[in-house]
C-alpha cells in the first residue's frame, strides 16, 4: 500500500496554500485598521447575533472585522488572543468564556497594547479590560422572579430548568430568581434539572418531569431555547394553557410566543446595544479617547404579554 | 459450525443486557411509582427513537470494525437542510429562480444529503485508507461548520403542523417516531441476518483479509454501510427537527457518544464482527430508561453524569463476564 499522497492532491494543497498566503498579503496591504470580535460560542443564536452585530458595526465604522469562536473553551480563547496579538489587530471586542479564566488572556492583550472591550459577560478584574459593557443577568432574573411570584399569587408548584451547570450565567440567573421566590413558602420547587441551554434536552427533561409531577403551575428556564422546549413538552401533554413558562434572553421564538400568549415572560437582554457600544468605544479609543467607564451595566428588562408590543427579538422596537 | 458459534455469543450478550435492563427498571420502579405507567413508557420510547436510528447505523459500521463520529453533526446538517428547504426553498435572485419544496421533497433531500455525507466518509476511508476514526472526526467538524453556514447560526423554526406529525404525531395508538425507529430496526435486522450484504458486513469485521481473499468487494460494502449510517442520521435529524418544530444549529452535539454507548452496552464488539441490532436496541433502551429515571427521581444534575457513566461500565462488565463463561 502506498502511503504517499497522489500528485494531484499535492498540487491542490499547494494551490490552496498559495491562495491563502495571497489573501493574507492583500489584507495587510489594504492599510485598514482591524478589530477582532472574540465570542464565547457560535453554537447559540444569541451569541451569533452579538458577534455579528459587533462585526457589522466595526465594518460600518471603517474597520476590517474578524470573528473568532472560542467554543466555550478558555484555552481556545487564549490561542485566539495570541494570534490576534501576532496579527496586529487594533482592538478586541470581547465576550469572555469565563469570568476568572479569561482575565489572563485579556492581560496578555493589554500588555501588547491592544485595548479590550468586554460585552455581555464580566471578567473579574478591574485593571485588565479598557471597559466592560455588561448584561445584568442577576437583576433581570430578580425581575422575572417578581413577575413569576405575582402571576402565581405567591403559591403553587414549579419546576426550574437550569442551563449548563458549569456556566456562570446559569447560576447568576438561578440565584436572582430564587432571591425572590424563596421568600414565599407557598411557592414550592418540585423539580430542578439541567437541560444544558438546549431545546431538545429541555423537551425531553420536561416530558419526564411531567410524569413525576403532572400538576405543576409554572416553569422557570435559564434561557429561551429551554423555554421553547419546555413549552413543546407541555403542548404534547395538553397542559400548555395551565402552566406558565418563563425564559431568559429575548430570542425570536420566545418573543413570538409571548405575543401569542404561549409563554408568560422572558428577560430581554440587549445584545445589539452592548455590541454597538463596544464597537463605538473601540473606535473612539483608536482615535485617541482614553477615559472610559470601567463598567457599564445594561439592564435586562422584563417582557410579558402586557408590554410585548414595545419589543422585537434581541431588543426594543 | 462457525455460524452456530456466532449465534450463541449473540444470544448470550443479549440476555446479559436484558438482565441489566430489567434490574435497572426494577430499581427505578421501586423508587418512583410514576415510572411503570403507559404514558411514561411511550415517553421513553419516543425519546430513544432518534438514538435508535443513529445507533442502528453505528452498529452496522462497528460490525465492519469501523466507527462514525460524525453522526451528530450529520444529523444537525440534514435536519437543517430539510427545515431550510421546507421553509425557504431555494432562491436564486440572479437567475430569477425559485424552487419550493413539498414536505416529501424536503424529507428526501435531507435523507439523500445524509447518505451522500456518509458515502463521502466511506469514500475517504476506502480510497485514501484513512482510519474511520480520523475520517469521521474530520466530517464531525465539517458537517457542523456546514450546518452553521446553512443556518447562519440561527434556528429555523415554525415549520408548520403537517411537518410536526413526524415527531409528535400518533398512528394506531403508537407515536410516529416509534413507528419509524421500529421499521428501521426491522429492516436492519433483516439485512444483517438474512442477506448477503449482512454476511459480508460480519465477514469484514471478523477478518478483513480473509474477506478480501474470499472475494468480497470490501470497499463497496463499506461505502454502502457508511451511506446507510448517514441516511439514518438524517432520519434522526428530521425527527429531532420535527419534534422541536425547529432546526437547531447545535442539535445532536454529543449524540455520537450516546450511539456508541448503546452499541457497546448492547454487546457489539468495537473490534468488529460480533454483535447484533437487537443488542443495540436494548442498549438504547437502557440509556433512555436511565435518562428518564434519573429525572423522575429528581437526581441532582451533578450526579446524573456520574451515575450514567457508572451504569455503562457495569453493563459492559456484566456483558464481559457473561461472554467468558
Amino acid at each position: 500500500m502506498k502511503r504517499v499522497l497522489p500528485l494531484y492532491v499535492k498540487i491542490v494543497l499547494l494551490g490552496l496554500l498559495v491562495v491563502f498566503t495571497q489573501c493574507k498579503q492583500k489584507k495587510t496591504a489594504s492599510g485598514k485598521k482591524k478589530m477582532a470580535v472574540v465570542v464565547s460560542t457560535l453554537n447559540n443564536p444569541w451569541f451569533v447575533f452579538l458577534a455579528e452585530t459587533a462585526a457589522a458595526r466595526a465594518t460600518a465604522l471603517g474597520y476590517d472585522a474578524k470573528i473568532f469562536d472560542s467554543q466555550n473553551n478558555t484555552a481556545t480563547e487564549g490561542d485566539h488572543f495570541e494570534n490576534i496579538i501576532v496579527a496586529g489587530f487594533d482592538a478586541i471586542l470581547f465576550n469572555s468564556t469565563d469570568a476568572n479564566g479569561s482575565v489572563a488572556n485579556v492581560l496578555k492583550a493589554k500588555a501588547a497594547g491592544i485595548p479590550v472591550f468586554c460585552m455581555d459577560r464580566e471578567i473579574n478584574a478591574t485593571n485588565a479590560a479598557t471597559s466592560q459593557i455588561l448584561s445584568d443577568s442577576y437583576s433581570g432574573a430578580v425581575a422575572i422572579g417578581m413577575s413569576f411570584t405575582q402571576q402565581l399569587n405567591k403559591k403553587g408548584n414549579y419546576v426550574e430548568l437550569l442551563g449548563l451547570v458549569g456556566d456562570n450565567n446559569t447560576w447568576a440567573r438561578s440565584k436572582g430568581f430564587h432571591s425572590v421566590t424563596d421568600n414565599y413558602p407557598g411557592l414550592k420547587m418540585v423539580a430542578r434539572q439541567s437541560a444544558d441551554f438546549d431545546r431538545n434536552k429541555a423537551m425531553e427533561v420536561m416530558e419526564s418531569i411531567l410524569q413525576a409531577h403532572p400538576d405543576i403551575d409554572a416553569v422557570f428556564c435559564g434561557n429561551d431555547g429551554m423555554a421553547m422546549g419546555a413549552y413543546q413538552a407541555l403542548v404534547a401533554a395538553g397542559k400548555a394553557s395551565k402552566v406558565k413558562v418563563y425564559g431568559f434572553d429575548g430570542a425570536e421564538d420566545v418573543i413570538t410566543a409571548i405575543k401569542e400568549n404561549k409563554v408568560a415572560g422572558t428577560g430581554m437582554q440587549f445584545p445589539k446595544v452592548m455590541a454597538e457600544t463596544a464597537a463605538k468605544f473601540a473606535d473612539e479609543y483608536i482615535k485617541g479617547r482614553r477615559n472610559f467607564p470601567q463598567k457599564i451595566p445594561v439592564a435586562v428588562e422584563l417582557v410579558t404579554p402586557k408590554n410585548i408590543n414595545e419589543y422585537i427579538a434581541y431588543g426594543k422596537k | 459450525m462457525i455460524a452456530i458459534q456466532k449465534n450463541n455469543t449473540i444470544n448470550l450478550a443479549r440476555l446479559q443486557s436484558l438482565i441489566a435492563l430489567v434490574t435497572l427498571c426494577a430499581i427505578i420502579a421501586i423508587l418512583s411509582d410514576k415510572f411503570l405507567t403507559m404514558d411514561n413508557g411511550w415517553n421513553v420510547l419516543r425519546q430513544i427513537a432518534v438514538n435508535v436510528c443513529i445507533s442502528v447505523g453505528m452498529t452496522l459500521i462497528v460490525l465492519t470494525a469501523g466507527i462514525d463520529l460524525s453522526v451528530g453533526s450529520v444529523l444537525a446538517l440534514c435536519g437543517a437542510i430539510t427545515a431550510g428547504l421546507l421553509k425557504n426553498g431555494i432562491k436564486m435572485p440572479s437567475a430569477d429562480l425559485f424552487i419550493g419544496f413539498t414536505i416529501l421533497g424536503a424529507l428526501l433531500a435531507g435523507i439523500i444529503a445524509g447518505a451522500l455525507l456518509g458515502w463521502f466518509n466511506g469514500f475517504v476511508i476506502t480510497k485514501f485508507k484513512v482510519p474511520p476514526f480520523v475520517a469521521t472526526l474530520a466530517m464531525l467538524t465539517i458537517a457542523r461548520g456546514l450546518t452553521m453556514l446553512w443556518t447562519q447560526g440561527h434556528p429555523i423554526s415554525n415549520l408548520g403542523p403537517a411537518f410536526s406529525v413526524i415527531g409528535t404525531g400518533w398512528f394506531l395508538g403508537i407515536p410516529v417516531p416509534v413507528w419509524i425507529a421500529g421499521m428501521v430496526v426491522l429492516i436492519a435486522s433483516f439485512i444483517t441476518r438474512q442477506t448477503r450484504l449482512g454476511r459480508y458486513i460480519y465477514a469484514i469485521g471478523g477478518n478483513e483479509n480473509a474477506a478480501i481473499l474470499s472475494g468480497i468487494s470490501i470497499n463497496k460494502v463499506k461505502l454502502i454501510v457508511y451511506s446507510i449510517a448517514g441516511a439514518l442520521a438524517a432520519v434522526g435529524g428530521i425527527m429531532v427537527t420535527s419534534r422541536l418544530d425547529s432546526a437547531q444549529p447545535n442539535a445532536g452535539t454529543g449524540y455520537e457518544l450516546d450511539a456508541i454507548a448503546a452499541v457497546v452496552i448492547g454487546g457489539t464488539s468495537l473490534s468488529g464482527g460480533k454483535g447484533s441490532i437487537g443488542g443495540t436496541v436494548m442498549g438504547a433502551v437502557i440509556i433512555g430508561v436511565l435518562n428518564n429515571g434519573l429525572v423522575l427521581l429528581n437526581v441532582s444534575p451533578f450526579w446524573q453524569q456520574v451515575v450514567k457513566g457508572a451504569v455503562i461500565l457495569i453493563a459492559v462488565i456484566i456483558d464481559k463476564g457473561g461472554k467468558k463463561k
